[in-house]
């Protein structure tokens, strides 16, 4: 359809064409700060030309498309790595947390409290009868003990504060699962004429880069332009329109099971095969890193209570009991089990055969000793029976509720102390003990020696006179000594103990870090890569802008030209 | 490359923010001095850190374990010598009564003064630090040598030659001092067929002659009894023993000695066993049974017991320069240790300066250069921003 009408209709179509480029142009303005916005180009083709006498006939422009510039390939690679960012960003953060908690690089940390401690056991070494060194020293093991326990309670609390974490984070990737299955529907009801919905498109991307941020994904295009999403293990998140949601729940053992609930009520327990992402990052601090911590630090304050327990009941301090109280107890239930080994007592793996010596002394400082023998089968009421057996010294088995607990009193007039265990049951018992507790976060310091301080045992009995000097500092230089020797967990002094568990600790959070910032390197590459294919560059929109509005005024002019030429045509007539 | 506004401002955005974080950190450790902020920081060094702070710590403690054992070693020193030099007084003192130029009177008189020396021996051997007697060994709230009631010691012989007397003491002291009776056999022959008389002066004067007998028979008036040996005991005119009443000087302590923790695994022992220094338990190297011997001795006006005592004397005094050169060592040790803990101490603190401690040069000149860097991305952040094209529509 050659002729003046055609070049309108020339005329007409470039003016359209030209007008959508300006359109999409202004979408793309318009966007350039939407987040995962692709910007959208429009193709255009010359039409179908026309036969004319001449030969074929050009017949202007057409549109073929808008289309989104994207790179899956790139913005693969992009989520797979936001994943591990993800990860690591969150391990860095709780850790960095945790990490505060044992922050030695200021004053106040526990390296500190621990030297003040021994310190305060040469101290009372130098001066075994001062009551100014022996009230310092409660005061230091307090401060320890309170280190210790606040400590432990903070790393409680890490974990809570983690569990919390979790459940928000769930629910986030459940709703991310559920828009990408909605917008896999839109996508393809929209699609089904051919078009391409864009718009549609780069919001699932976006869904599905944020989903990645929270767990390691796989995802891969259908046919039918639906994206199904499965976790590491091939638990499917989303599956054409439907998607699955996961939940959790706390173990028996207190740890986090992550379960992913699949068609037909099937669960899936897909804890283990979590990869990259928050959601692994906080299952992994909490039940991983920080049970870790806590299992180390309980081993070294329980060491720290076994050794100085054990130490401290073979000594005797400045006075004599009247009357004692074991402070760890034995459940009605293992009553007639052997003390050795013990279910209900912390450190009864540590009672051996052997035997203590009670001396039992009366008012003008004779001494009695009676040597009192434990062995494979003996049970807390046999050791009640012995020790009740010995001359003016009563012994029974106290019952509160389920709790068994030795009670040692001495005759009117008389008192009693203890020498030459052997055997550790006095220390597994909580007899003439320093520390309490068997925790990190139970340890505490006798609450006998609170109220007695002259019970600390900074000297021994002499076995064979049943005398104990004021002056005798051996215990306590024995004690001393302890913060130097190599007795804690893993050989290593207490001291060195806990700078390893720090140093541990330490290492994890800058690991955590040094991989935050190697993916976060990657993110920012393959991000720039994404925006550098798919960004709004606003001087290039500008410049389609005036080369479209350019083309406008042209095409215009055409159809200017056109009217002419006909009014041209027509004034032939008159 | 394409270059989208995203790509600008994301690349400006995330360099500002790392310097900002760098000029942070720099300022951190400028305005805490500390080097490491965190233990992530760098968490080997840190830990090194911590093992430097613990070390320094011990050091300050064996330090003031030191001082506590130089000062129980200074006072222990201190009695030992003024026992010393009073010991050197009496032993000039028996020099001149070993001689035989001196009267029975002469020798009752430093009988007296012996007396006196040995009250002052207990005294010093007595001394305190800290209100703990320094010489008892773990039983520092017990005074280490006290006088004991008087007792009846048994008698020394002095037999002639052919005896073969023997004699054993007896009774309870009702006296109120000190003295030495002298039993002399005046006609030999078997116990109850010699006769013996009686001095509590020295041999100044003398009781009335009396028939030995098995006994007990009262000597003096203040309870003191003497036992001839009967049987085939065969007196010789002339035998003499002495049976001494004075009050004994006996250790109280025990024999423990205080040790302290000096070093890694190293004790030193800083009290000295009184017992052992000084007496008051037996043995040749009791000062006080000694002198108690010597005033015997000087009351029965025995020169040649006297010589004997000097002799034990010279030999205690040996014994106590031996224990006065111990504790010299001692407290050399002690200022050795001190001297090297304070080097040590002085290493350790350079050390954990150098760890731990923020270089200022370089944090400064650091921090300076951070600085630079900033300002000069945000100029040329800002020209970048700055730049469009609508300027030129």
């Amino acid at each position: 359809m050659s002729g003046i009408l055609g070049l309108m209709d020339i005329a007409k179509r470039a003016l359209a064409a030209e007008q959508l480029g300006v359109e999409v142009t202004s979408h793309n303005i318009s966007n350039v700060n939407t987040p995962g916005f692709s910007r959208q180009i429009v193709y255009f083709e010359t039409s179908m030309a026309l036969p004319s006498p001449y030969g074929s006939l050009g017949f202007g422009v057409d549109v073929t498309g808008i289309e989104r510039a994207f790179s899956s390939f790139i913005v693969a690679r992009l989520d797979q790595n936001t994943a591990f960012l993800g990860e690591n960003k969150t391990i860095k953060s709780n850790l960095d947390q945790v990490a505060s908690l044992f922050n030695e690089t200021q004053a106040t940390g526990m390296t500190e409290l621990f030297t003040a401690f021994w310190d305060a056991w040469h101290a009372l070494a130098d001066n075994p009868s001062g009551a100014g060194e022996r009230q310092a020293l409660l005061t230091q093991a307090q401060n320890l003990a309170d280190a210790f326990s606040s400590r432990a309670d903070q790393l409680v609390q890490s974990r809570t504060a983690i569990t919390q974490q979790i459940g928000p984070t769930i629910e986030q990737i459940n709703n991310l699962a559920a828009q990408v299955a909605q917008l896999n529907g839109e996508i393809v009801s929209l699609e089904v004429n051919g078009e391409m919905a864009n718009d549609l498109r780069d919001k699932r991307n976006l869904a599905l880069n944020k989903l990645s941020e929270l767990a390691g994904i796989n995802y891969y295009t259908s046919g039918d332009g639906t994206i199904s999403v499965s976790l590491p293990n091939g638990a499917s998140l989303v599956e054409s329109v439907h998607s699955w949601d996961l939940s959790y729940t706390i173990t028996p053992s207190d740890t986090v099971s992550i379960l992913w609930n699949g068609p037909g009520g099937a669960t899936t327990d897909v804890t283990s095969s979590l990869r990259g992402g928050e959601l692994s990052a906080l299952v992994q601090v909490r039940d991983t890193l920080i049970t870790q911590y806590q299992s180390d630090l309980d081993d070294i304050a329980q060491e720290l209570i076994a050794q100085v327990n054990s130490q401290h009941s073979q000594g005797v301090g400045l006075d004599l009991y009247t009357d004692t109280t074991s402070s760890y107890f034995v459940t009605t239930a293992d009553l007639a089990a052997p003390l050795i080994n013990n279910p209900s007592l912390s450190f009864g793996d540590r009672i051996a055969a052997g035997q203590f010596t009670i001396h039992v002394e009366d008012g003008s400082g004779g001494t009695v000793a009676t040597n009192i023998a434990i062995g494979a089968g003996t049970t807390l009421n046999d050791l009640a029976t012995a020790l009740n057996a010995v001359p003016n010294l009563s012994a029974s088995i106290v019952t509160s509720g389920n709790e068994n607990r030795l009670q040692i009193t001495a005759a009117a007039g008389y008192s009693f102390g203890f020498s030459q265990d052997t055997s550790n049951v006095l220390m597994a018992l909580g007899l003439n003990n320093f520390f309490i507790g068997d925790s990190a976060w139970t340890i505490g310091v006798n609450d006998t020696l609170i109220n007695n301080a002259d019970l600390i045992a900074a000297g021994t009995i002499d076995p064979a006179t049943g005398d104990h000097p004021p002056g005798d500092n051996s215990n306590a230089l024995l004690l001393a000594e302890m913060g130097e020797q190599t007795v804690a967990p893993g050989g290593l002094t207490f001291s060195d103990a806990y700078q390893q568990f720090v140093t541990n600790i330490g290492l994890d959070a800058e690991d955590a870090g040094n991989k935050q910032t190697y993916y976060q390197g990657l993110v920012d590459q393959f991000t720039q890569m994404r925006e550098s294919v798919s960004g709004v560059s606003l001087d290039e929109e500008l410049s389609n802008l005036i080369k479209f509005q350019r083309a406008y005024q042209a095409a215009a002019k055409m159809v200017t030209t056109a009217d002419e030429l006909l009014q041209t045509l027509l004034t032939l007539k008159e | 490359m394409r270059v989208s506004m995203p790509t600008i401002f994301m690349s400006i955005q995330s360099q500002l923010q790392r310097l900002a974080e760098e000029l942070q950190y720099t300022n951190a450790q400028i305005s805490t001095g500390h080097k490491y902020q965190q233990i992530s920081d760098d968490p080997v060094q840190v830990g090194g850190l911590m093992g430097l702070n613990v070390e320094t710590s011990q050091v300050a403690q064996y330090k003031s374990n030191l001082d506590t054992a130089q000062s129980w070693l200074s006072a222990t020193e201190t009695a030992l010598t003024n026992i010393n030099t009073l010991v050197s007084a009496t032993a000039s003192l028996a020099e001149q009564m070993a001689t035989g130029t001196y009267t029975a009177q002469q020798r009752a008189a430093a009988a007296q003064q012996v007396q006196q020396y040995m009250e002052e021996f207990m005294q010093m051997g007595n001394s305190r630090y800290q209100g703990h007697y320094i010489l008892s060994g773990y039983r520092i709230d017990t005074e280490p040598f006290t006088m004991q009631p008087f007792a009846i010691q048994p008698p020394e012989m002095h037999l002639q030659a052919g005896s073969d007397g023997a004699a054993t003491s007896s009774g309870t002291y009702t006296g109120s001092s000190s003295v030495t009776y002298i039993i002399e056999i005046v006609s030999g022959g078997a116990t109850g067929a010699a006769t013996y008389r009686v001095s509590e002066d020295g041999g100044q004067t003398w009781s009335a002659t009396n028939t030995t007998a098995v006994g007990p028979l009262a000597i003096g008036a203040d309870g003191a009894e003497v036992n001839f040996n009967g049987g085939s005991a065969n007196w010789v005119a002339g035998d003499r023993f002495t049976i001494s009443v004075y009050q004994p000087i006996t250790y109280q302590g025990d024999d423990n000695s205080l040790e302290l923790s000096s070093g890694r695994g190293s004790r030193m022992a800083v009290s000295t066993v009184g017992s052992e220094a000084v007496g008051g338990a037996g043995g040749p190297n009791d000062l006080f049974q000694i002198m108690a011997h010597l005033k015997s001795n000087l009351e029965a006006n025995d020169p040649a017991g006297v010589g004997a005592r000097l002799e034990e004397l010279r030999d205690y005094q040996g014994h106590l320069t031996s224990f006065l050169a111990g504790l010299g060592a001692s407290l050399n040790r002690v200022e050795v240790k001190q001297n090297a803990y304070d080097t040590l101490n002085e290493e350790l603190t350079q050390n954990i300066a150098k760890k731990g401690d923020t270089d200022l040069v370089e944090a400064a000149t650091s921090l300076a250069n951070k600085q630079l860097a900033y300002q000069a991305a945000l100029q040329s952040s800002t020209q970048i921003m700055r730049m469009s094209l609508l300027d030129f529509m």
